[in-house]
């Protein structure tokens, strides 16, 4: 079975630079996301992978197979990559019914008549589509669309399924509905699955990790809760969750014991790294608070006002004032809270995050409170 | 070194890129090499100019062609009236076509006009039709008695004579070029209005955007590369007419540059001809260059997505009735009435005189009459509809498949220079006049060059030269269909390891068969109409129905003339009926339907 190896792939389109030296692999039977804001590259990539688009420098190895490299001069073609690929608009070729769509590549593989009938048979019962197997696709609805092109990639086997934002055209239900029946998917069929996405709650909930692309630069590769986690740096924090994480700006004011003071105005925190780090007073800080991170509690020692409340049913979404800082706070539960109302708040668990102001990097996680 | 190799192999590998450099090969030879021939011949003494240029030899190098067009006492007459009187028809044409195309395409397509099955059918027709037999209608019905000759069938049945202006010169030349490319104008942005997604529309109505508005903010900038293909496609082409502004202008001695080159080319002076022709190529060149600065930074929108949509046709309420019977009244008249002409034309005994006693068939199944034999029973007639029906399959055929090629090859290597050029150098063949182009055809294969032999007389040059001449329509169709099927619909056949023919044949031509097949249909129907391109390179063996009428009418017989110009139409429209049973689709079903 596939594990896909990526060695310092570059590819430019003339001299805008959309991927820029990745390195990447991929494992055996994994499920991996490329996530990234749009052009960050992450469909390029996959592609390149696909064998569709030619990488300007690199190698890149499926199995044991070295499937490109610039250097040798190695460029094997789609077709021989033993890949699956689910594009984003479907592209079902409209002039073929939904059964010809499903079966025109295995007859195309040689496949004998009565296998390809067995294999369009567990395909319609799979993807719940046995009743529209003599339409044509302009007859179906999106989501019908949809589901004739995974059952269309997926019923020659590949190894490795690819997919491109397949789910993007689909209705909120309906895309829910799809996420859990590709996480299914993968696991009754083992494949390694490769899917790009631009939507981190897509890529959190399916995949077993997650790499994170901006302006073609690698920026994470983690399991999904280590990258909500510990995010490597801003932007990673930033881009990942909802409602998103609160990024602070602070000044280091000193250093008492295992704490760290930290100051904006008003505000006051004492950070706790989980491992002792040496960061000298004076220097530029950003801290990141996760929304769940922030609890209203009447011993809280700080206090700020509600800006906003929006009640969910399951969670309620604060925004909150602290002196000039702005927080976004979940708190659970069916509960609402009049706007302007004075809150008592404090800091719980562990995951609160520095950041290095001037590199955007993550100095640590730890604890932390306000005084 | 062994990484260059695998660079040519993983090139060479693709198929479009072996089509194109195929091509590039091919069309240089074919479109480019005649370049340097005529070019040649404008600084070439003729064997007709030793007396016009003293002290000269055959052969010798001169000007003299150059300084007569643009720096002589006859500048003006020779060059510089016939120029601005062509740029008058050609701009002219181009707005009547467009415009009665482009109403005609949006009130067929996106309204609910009626009786829209048999107006689509018949609006083609014109364009079925040789531009030069319109003419020959318009002189039918207004030609008048102030030039000589007897008055046409509007005076015969109205009695009043029609002026000059309206039956010669300008007027006319712009109107009937016009209205037989108006077919055109009406296939390429019916096209795009009809695979256009509605989407577009729809968000305009949705933001509460008026009709009016809609239509000129966003469906016509959307058609806008179609409009602008009709344009250079139109005023190429009436520039380089040929046919029309003989018959329609001659009579009162209003010459375009083409009647000027052609003039010159049969007269004592050549050298003057090629230099017109090569005048002609540079004026279209230019346009084409402007063209595709103006299409080269929005060239594309992919307007058929994997994804299908439908559009809802726009109610025209009270105006339904009257709009639809305008309209149909106009098909009627510029369709089935100049047949009629035709047909009358054809009967008549004594020219002039239209009553009912004068008419009968003698024109066309006498076999003892004092010029020649009647249409039906002329050995000659039966052997030109034989050659011109083989020449033009043999033609469409070629002309079709490489243009599919082409187009393919080309729109899957958009932006590579190899692809521009051979876009390019497909198109070439529009913008040189017919006229010209079998001159130097003419001259290229009289003799044997390497291994390509001397062809002239042959009618393998008659196909070569009509394939090579039609290539732009296929090509555009071609190009123009593959940028409609999104790249990914043909991946996922790649992915899945279906080989290039079979994703040829078995995706991508069925999915646009209804224009790629209009790539064959145009060039056929080109080529059965055929006049220009022709009359140089045929011989008795290879006679054509046009060159056919050609001697017909300089021989002054009419009804000959007419019956075998309603033979032409006959066959044409019936080829196009067979095509269309065959396979379902015609030029018309490519947009409209």
């Amino acid at each position: 079975m596939p594990k896909i190896v990526l060695k310092g792939i570059t590819k430019r389109f003339g001299k805008s630079v959309a991927v820029d030296n990745l390195d990447l692999t991929i494992e055996d039977g994994a499920f991996v996301t490329l996530l990234g804001p749009s052009g960050c590259g992450k469909t390029t990539t996959l592609r390149m992978i696909a064998g569709l688009e030619t990488p300007t420098e690199g190698e890149i190895y499926i199995g044991d197979n070295l499937v490109f490299s610039s250097e040798k001069g190695v460029d094997v073609s789609a077709d021989k990559r033993n890949i699956g690929f689910l594009f984003q608009n479907y592209a079902l070729w409209p002039h073929m019914t939904v059964r010809k769509n499903i079966t025109f590549g295995l007859e195309n593989l040689k496949w004998s008549k009565s296998d390809i009938n067995k294999r369009l048979d567990e395909l319609l019962v799979q993807m719940h589509i046995e009743e529209y197997a003599d339409r044509y696709p302009s007859e179906l609805s999106g989501g019908q669309q949809q589901r004739v092109a995974i059952a269309r990639t997926l019923a020659s086997k590949p190894a490795l399924l690819l997919m491109d934002e397949p789910l993007s055209n689909l209705d909120a239900k309906l895309r829910l509905d799809m996420r859990a029946e590709l996480k299914k998917l993968h696991a009754e069929t083992g494949s390694t699955f490769v899917y790009v996405t631009h939507d981190q709650q897509e890529a959190m909930s399916l995949s077993t990790k997650v790499c994170l692309l901006k302006n073609g630069l690698l920026q994470q590769y983690s399991a999904p809760l280590e990258i909500y986690g510990r995010p490597a740096n801003v932007f990673t924090a930033d881009f990942v969750g909802s409602p998103s994480i609160n990024l602070v700006d602070m000044d280091v004011s000193g250093t008492s014991g295992d704490g760290i003071g930290l100051k904006n105005g008003s505000c006051s925190i004492v950070f706790h790294p989980e491992k002792n780090v040496d960061i000298p007073a004076g220097r530029k800080v950003v801290i990141g608070i996760r929304p769940e991170m922030i609890r209203i509690s009447d011993s809280g020692r700080a206090h700020a006002v509600i800006d906003s409340s929006l009640p969910y049913g399951m969670e309620t979404v604060l925004c909150l004032k602290l002196g000039d800082i702005q927080l976004l706070v979940v708190v659970f539960g069916s509960i609402d809270f009049p706007k302007g109302s004075r809150e008592s708040i404090e800091m719980t668990g562990n995951g609160i995050c520095l950041f290095d102001k001037e590199s955007g990097e993550l100095l640590s996680v730890g604890s932390a409170e306000f005084v | 070194m062994a990484i260059r190799a695998y660079k040519v192999r993983n090139f060479l590998r693709k198929p479009q890129n072996i089509i194109l450099l195929v091509l590039a090969i091919i069309l240089s030879y074919l479109v480019l090499v005649p370049f340097v021939y005529i070019l040649a011949d404008t600084f070439s003494v003729h064997p007709s100019e030793i007396m016009r240029i003293p002290g000269s030899r055959v052969g010798e190098f001169t000007l003299y062609h150059w300084s007569k067009i643009f720096a002589s006492a006859d500048s003006y007459t020779t060059f510089v009236q016939p120029l601005a009187h062509s740029l008058v028809c050609a701009l002219g044409s181009c707005v009547v076509a467009i415009g009665v195309g482009g109403i005609f395409a949006w009130l067929a397509i996106r309204t609910d006009m009626k009786w829209k099955k048999i107006m689509t059918t018949l609006f083609i027709m014109p364009y079925i039709m040789p531009s030069w037999t319109l003419a020959l209608a318009w002189n039918n019905f207004f030609k008048n008695s102030l030039v000589g000759g007897v008055p046409g069938i509007f005076t015969a049945i109205t009695g009043i004579s029609t002026p000059n202006w309206f039956a010669y010169g300008p007027f006319p030349i712009i109107m009937v070029t016009g209205l037989h490319y108006a077919p055109f104008a009406y296939i390429l942005i019916g096209g795009i209005l009809r695979n256009m997604d509605s989407n577009l529309e729809e968000a305009a109505i949705v933001m509460k955007t008026s009709k009016f508005r809609m239509m000129f903010r966003i469906t016509i900038p959307l058609v806008t590369p179609a409009v602008l293909s009709t344009f250079i496609l139109v005023f190429s082409s009436g520039m380089s007419s040929f046919g029309t502004p003989q018959f329609l202008g001659l009579p009162v001695k209003y010459y375009v540059l083409t009647t000027q080159m052609y003039r010159n080319l049969n007269g004592t002076n050549p050298g003057l001809g090629y230099a017109i022709a090569l005048i002609l190529i540079a004026i279209s060149l230019a346009i084409m260059g402007i063209n595709q600065i103006i299409l080269g930074t929005r060239k594309s929108y992919t307007t058929v997505s994997g994804k299908s949509s439908n559009f809802s046709l726009m109610k025209l309420k009270k105006l339904r009735m009257p709009i639809s019977v305008f309209m149909l009244v106009f098909v009627f008249i510029i369709t089935i009435v100049p047949l009629v002409s035709f047909a009358i034309e054809s009967l008549v005994t004594v020219p002039g005189d239209y009553s009912l006693e004068n008419m009968s068939f003698r024109y066309w199944t006498d076999s003892d009459l004092a010029l020649t034999e009647g249409v039906l029973v002329n050995a000659t007639v039966w052997r030109a509809i034989r050659n011109s029906v083989l020449l033009a399959v043999l033609c469409s055929v070629g002309a079709g498949t490489v243009g599919c090629l082409a187009g393919y090859a080309i729109v899957r290597r958009w932006g590579a220079k190899l692809s521009t050029f051979v876009n390019n150098l497909t198109f070439i063949p529009y913008l040189i006049p017919s006229m010209a182009f079998s001159a130097i055809y003419l001259s290229m294969f009289a003799k044997s060059h390497g291994p390509i032999p001397a062809l002239y007389g042959t009618f393998a040059l008659l196909i070569i030269i009509g394939t090579v001449k039609y290539l732009p329509m296929a090509s555009r169709s071609g190009v123009n269909s593959m940028f409609q099927i999104s790249a990914q619909i043909e991946e996922a056949a790649v992915v899945m390891g279906v080989p290039w023919w079979k994703r040829m044949t078995q995706i991508l031509i069925p999915i646009q068969k209804a224009s790629i097949v209009s790539g064959y249909l145009l060039p056929f129907t080109s080529c059965m109409r055929e006049l220009d391109l022709f009359v140089l390179l045929y011989t008795p063996s290879s006679i054509l129905l046009t060159t056919v009428l050609f001697q017909y009418n300089s021989k002054g017989f009419d009804q000959y003339a007419n019956a075998i110009t309603l033979i032409i139409i006959l066959l044409v429209v019936l080829m196009n009926a067979l095509v269309n049973k065959l396979t379902g689709a015609s030029i018309s079903k490519g947009v409209g339907g």
